[in-house]
């Protein structure tokens, strides 16, 4: 390259394009850290759905265990706190948008595990803020939201479908929790700042609904079908990348509640032909879910 | 919410679509300013364009037919920046950011070519700094904790990347206009700048791959000056 003295002169615009390379460099470091803790974030959220995946209802050891994926979220959440304010909020949406999106994904099935509920976005919102010590903070969009409670549908497929398995039955609400239920309903517009302060009394003043008029408790099939109701319903800008992935999202999500529809099928017809005990692949299936 | 009826109340997802749709509607308000800029833009691009079959002695000309679009392109960044100021920054930007870089080329080659600077002097072959766009396209520059319009380095360097682009092909059009010295000049001029791009640490983004490209447009220019020295039509200092 250099082929005279004079070519290896130094530019007359190096400190110009040094103090360039001191702001790309911060600009870089801030979203390769993002992106880490993007992939930390989901990585614990996946595990806290596994961990849930297997319980039938919140006992105190399974909720130990989502407290620790919990602990190490927030850490996280926190640790990226200060490169996502003022004018960098938006600037590192796409590298931090994974991590959100799992972790709505991973509070709205604890949610409804606990409440048989979809987590508003209001909600969901306030508990990542909540994460990084602030308010305000990391700001969920609406975006985001969306797609974590497209991935849920998956989930319930998945605990609809062990719930079928283990139960003989669709996962349903227990009418004989109806009381309690009614203490809660008061409670339920403050819910998520009761999130980090006594999970022990929170869990058990949440329980399943109540029989509707028709006498029938709702089961995750009707909230699967009212879910996907609803998102079908919901019209996603054009051409933006929210609607391509909203659009794939969406193809999986109706591909999860035909799977527990076809379950449910099975269920009814072939369950009626052999005895119950025939039938009983619990200990399978929760291997099964586990190696997932 | 009667939550007793069903999983969740359908305000949650109405409320949803509302947000959503405030969104495309800021959108859809910035896409009249921004197109009024790229159109804007286009026009300065025009009137430059003639710098390629002008002799360096008439280009004033050009220069001057360029100051008028240039005002024009001023006054849309300026409609741009009042209205994007008071939205978040990196929401929005990647409505405008293409066109800001073009706006920022076109002011780099016009004073590269001799546009006359705040003194009313012109100088061939200068490089306007990024706070010299900014003062003339009106707009704060590279802004780190304040969240409003502003230009971005990155637009900056990437509007430089398209002044290399251009003046590798103006050393090819000068040698057919007779004028053997402009090709020296420019070889210089983009070295130094291959120079600073190669102090930098790209990543794998949109301005390194542009960036990359940077050498073969110096290896043009240097084969212009090569086919020149070759067959002695260098001009010697004088």
């Amino acid at each position: 390259m250099a082929e005279s003295t004079k070519e290896s002169a130094p530019s007359p615009y190096a400190a110009m394009f040094e103090g360039f390379r001191k702001d790309l460099d911060e600009h870089h470091d801030r979203r390769d850290k993002i992106a880490k803790a993007s992939k930390d974030i989901t990585a614990s959220s996946k595990k806290m759905q596994v961990g849930l995946l297997m319980c039938k209802s919140l006992s105190p050891k399974d909720e130990k265990a989502k407290n620790q994926h919990y602990e190490a979220i927030a850490n996280q959440y926190k640790s990226i706190k200060s490169d996502l304010e003022a004018l960098n909020t938006f600037r590192y949406a796409n590298n931090i948008t994974g991590g959100n999106q799992e972790f709505v994904e991973a509070i709205s099935f604890e949610h409804y595990l606990r409440t048989q509920l979809l987590i508003t976005y209001a909600d969901a919102s306030a508990r990542i803020s909540k994460m990084g010590d602030a308010g305000g903070f990391a700001e969920l969009s609406p975006e985001d939201y969306m797609l974590g409670i497209l991935d849920l549908t998956g989930e319930l497929m998945k605990y609809a479908i062990g719930g079928i398995a283990r139960d003989h039955k669709l996962p349903a609400g227990e009418p004989s929790k109806y009381t309690r239920r009614v203490k809660a309903a008061s409670k339920q517009q403050t819910e998520h700042e009761a999130m980090d302060i006594d999970r022990e009394a929170h869990a058990s003043a949440y329980s399943w609904p109540t029989p509707g008029p028709d006498g029938r408790v709702r089961n995750i099939l009707d909230d699967l079908r009212q879910l996907r109701l609803q998102l079908e319903m919901f019209e996603a800008p054009r051409d933006t990348r929210f609607a391509s992935d909203f659009e794939k999202k969406m193809i999986v999500m109706r591909e999860s509640v035909e799977k527990v529809e076809k379950s449910a099928y099975s269920l009814k017809v072939r369950g009626s032909e052999r005895p119950k005990g025939q039938l009983d692949m619990g200990e399978d299936r929760s291997v099964a879910v586990e190696s997932y | 919410m009667s939550a007793s009826n069903g999983m969740f109340s359908p305000e949650i997802f109405q409320d949803l679509q509302a947000r959503v749709d405030r969104d495309v509607k800021v959108r859809e308000e910035l896409k009249d300013i921004t197109q009024e800029l790229e159109k804007n833009v286009r026009v300065v691009s025009f009137a430059l364009s003639k710098a390629h079959s002008t002799p360096v002695s008439e280009l004033s000309s050009v220069l001057e037919a360029a100051e008028k679009p240039i005002q024009k392109v001023v006054e849309s960044v300026g409609k741009l920046s009042a209205s994007a100021s008071p939205l978040p920054y990196y929401k929005f930007n990647d409505m405008w950011s293409r066109k800001m870089q073009d706006a920022t080329y076109g002011v780099l080659l016009w004073a590269w070519l001799g546009g006359k600077n705040e003194a009313g002097d012109t100088t061939n072959g200068r490089l306007l700094t990024i706070d010299e766009v900014g003062s003339i396209l009106n707009v704060p520059v590279n802004l780190k904790d304040e969240d409003k319009f502003h230009l971005t380095i990155e637009e900056y360097l990437q509007a430089i990347i398209s002044l290399v682009e251009e003046l590798s092909r103006l050393a090819r059009n000068s040698v057919t206009l007779g004028d053997y010295a402009r090709p020296l000049l420019i070889s210089k001029f983009v070295k130094d700048l291959l120079a600073g791009f190669q102090v930098l640490n790209l990543k794998n983004d949109n301005l390194r791959r542009r960036s990359d490209g940077l050498k073969y447009r110096v290896k043009d220019v240097e084969d212009v000056v090569y086919d020149l020295a070759l067959r002695n039509l260098i001009p010697k200092p004088t």
